[in-house]
């Protein structure tokens, strides 16, 4: 049946890593981007990319970012290549509304909204946090920012984000 | 001393910061504790928040690339340079672009399957020793889930900080008569009544526990019963000690 992958261990080894991280790459993109399509077109350049670019990858350990670094020069040429627009965030809410719906958790379904309208500042390091795993240094290396930089968006992100949803934010410090 | 504002601006940039300096003010403040429970909480959420469905891949799917329907005429290829590379690389994206369609139309997996997805990353896990984890690297792995284990622990030969539907936990791995045991504490994800799971070749039990989520113990293959299985959780779970 996977006859397609035998014989070329190099190919092999990378078709594997390409599906090991494949579904954490696609949520990345889709917070990148806010576009399941985009999100779509987005990761399977960037493995096209990483595919023609993978003797540059050392450590097969540090895939995670290396793709990662991939995929935001491709969402960034997506907006050369596309000249994308403005759009309104209530519209990208409704367009994505079957990602964003949870099955029985409305509260769930909410969130996933609240995200959409963090700006990008705040939500690409809390999705690298939360979703990838990053640390400080890690997310700080990554968009080439400062740890000190990367904790100011983090925490203004948890704030804008709680105070979105609802919570109760009377406790949370000023900054 | 850390005050609690600073308490708080550290923890709302990184709920799971280790720095001790945060404990210490944290086993002296009874608001920050209940601030950071709730905020805890949320972070829960957020994490499933974000972990929206993608399609597992298999390595199975063998959907030659130009018959990928929508996706494919959503814009022209990009430009390759050759054809031997053009087919390498056509075979890897055979995964990707047979699976983008089933993106949405997969439900989200439960907690047990994704448990048993994350038993695949660290086979070397389950071996049977006599040799257990040094008390440090235990405690700093258990320090993760706010926890320590005493008196009739079965012993750990494993013990990592895990990256769990977003957020570290500890996966641990105990000897005990019927082989090892994988246990995995779940502090932010709870159930409301124990579930037991026979799927891919594992079996196991996730059991509620009040106030700090659940515990997933799991063996591989079909020897041991849920019943077994479900003594070995009790036992660990009466060996826990949470320190927040």
């Amino acid at each position: 049946m996977n006859d397609q992958v035998g014989g070329n261990p190099k190919r092999d080894r990378f078709q594997s890593l390409c599906q090991r991280l494949r579904p954490d790459l696609l949520r990345f993109a889709f917070w990148l981007s806010r576009d399941r399509a985009l999100a779509e077109d987005v990761v399977q350049e960037t493995m096209l990319r990483a595919w023609k670019a993978q003797d540059s990858l050392l450590d097969e350990a540090a895939a995670k970012p290396w793709f990662l670094t991939i995929i935001r020069r491709e969402y960034a040429r997506s907006f050369e290549r596309k000249r994308l627009v403005t759009v309104d965030v209530d519209e990208l809410i409704a367009r994505e509304e079957p990602v964003l719906a949870a099955a029985q958790d409305q509260e769930l379904t909410e969130l996933r909204a609240a995200l959409f309208k963090l700006p990008e500042e705040y939500r690409e390091p809390l999705v690298l946090q939360v979703l990838m795993g990053f640390s400080t240094a890690e997310i700080a290396a990554e968009l080439n920012l400062s740890n000190a930089a990367v904790l100011t968006r983090l925490f203004r992100a948890r704030k804008r984000l709680r105070a979105l949803c609802g919570e109760d934010t009377h406790l949370d410090p000023e900054e | 001393m850390m005050d609690c504002a600073q308490y708080r601006r550290l923890i709302l940039a990184n709920p799971h910061d280790p720095n001790p300096e945060l404990r210490i003010h944290l086993e002296s403040c009874r608001d920050c504790t209940e601030y950071t429970e709730r905020l805890l909480r949320f972070e829960s959420r957020l994490a499933r928040a974000l972990h929206v469905s993608a399609p597992a891949e298999s390595g199975a799917r063998a959907v030659p690339l130009g018959a990928t329907g929508a996706n494919a005429t959503r814009r022209a290829p990009a430009p390759l340079v050759r054809r031997g590379w053009l087919a390498m690389a056509a075979s890897v994206l055979i995964a990707l672009v047979a699976g983008g369609a089933l993106w949405l139309a997969s439900p989200h997996p439960s907690l047990a399957a994704d448990v048993v997805a994350h038993m695949a990353g660290e086979p070397q896990a389950w071996q049977r020793t006599e040799v257990a984890v040094p008390p440090a690297e235990l405690a700093l792995v258990l320090r993760d889930a706010h926890m320590r284990l005493i008196g009739d622990a079965p012993m750990v030969s494993y013990a990592r900080s895990c990256l769990f539907r977003g957020l570290k936990v500890p996966h641990l791995v105990v000897q005990t008569d019927m082989g090892p045991v994988t246990v995995m504490v779940l502090v932010h994800e709870s159930v409301s009544k124990p579930v037991s799971f026979d799927e891919e070749g594992y079996r196991g039990v996730i059991v509620p526990v009040p106030g700090h989520g659940s515990l997933a113990v799991l063996v591989r293959g079909q020897q041991a019963g849920i019943n077994a299985i479900r003594e070995i959780a009790a036992r660990v779970q009466a060996a826990i000690v949470w320190t927040a």
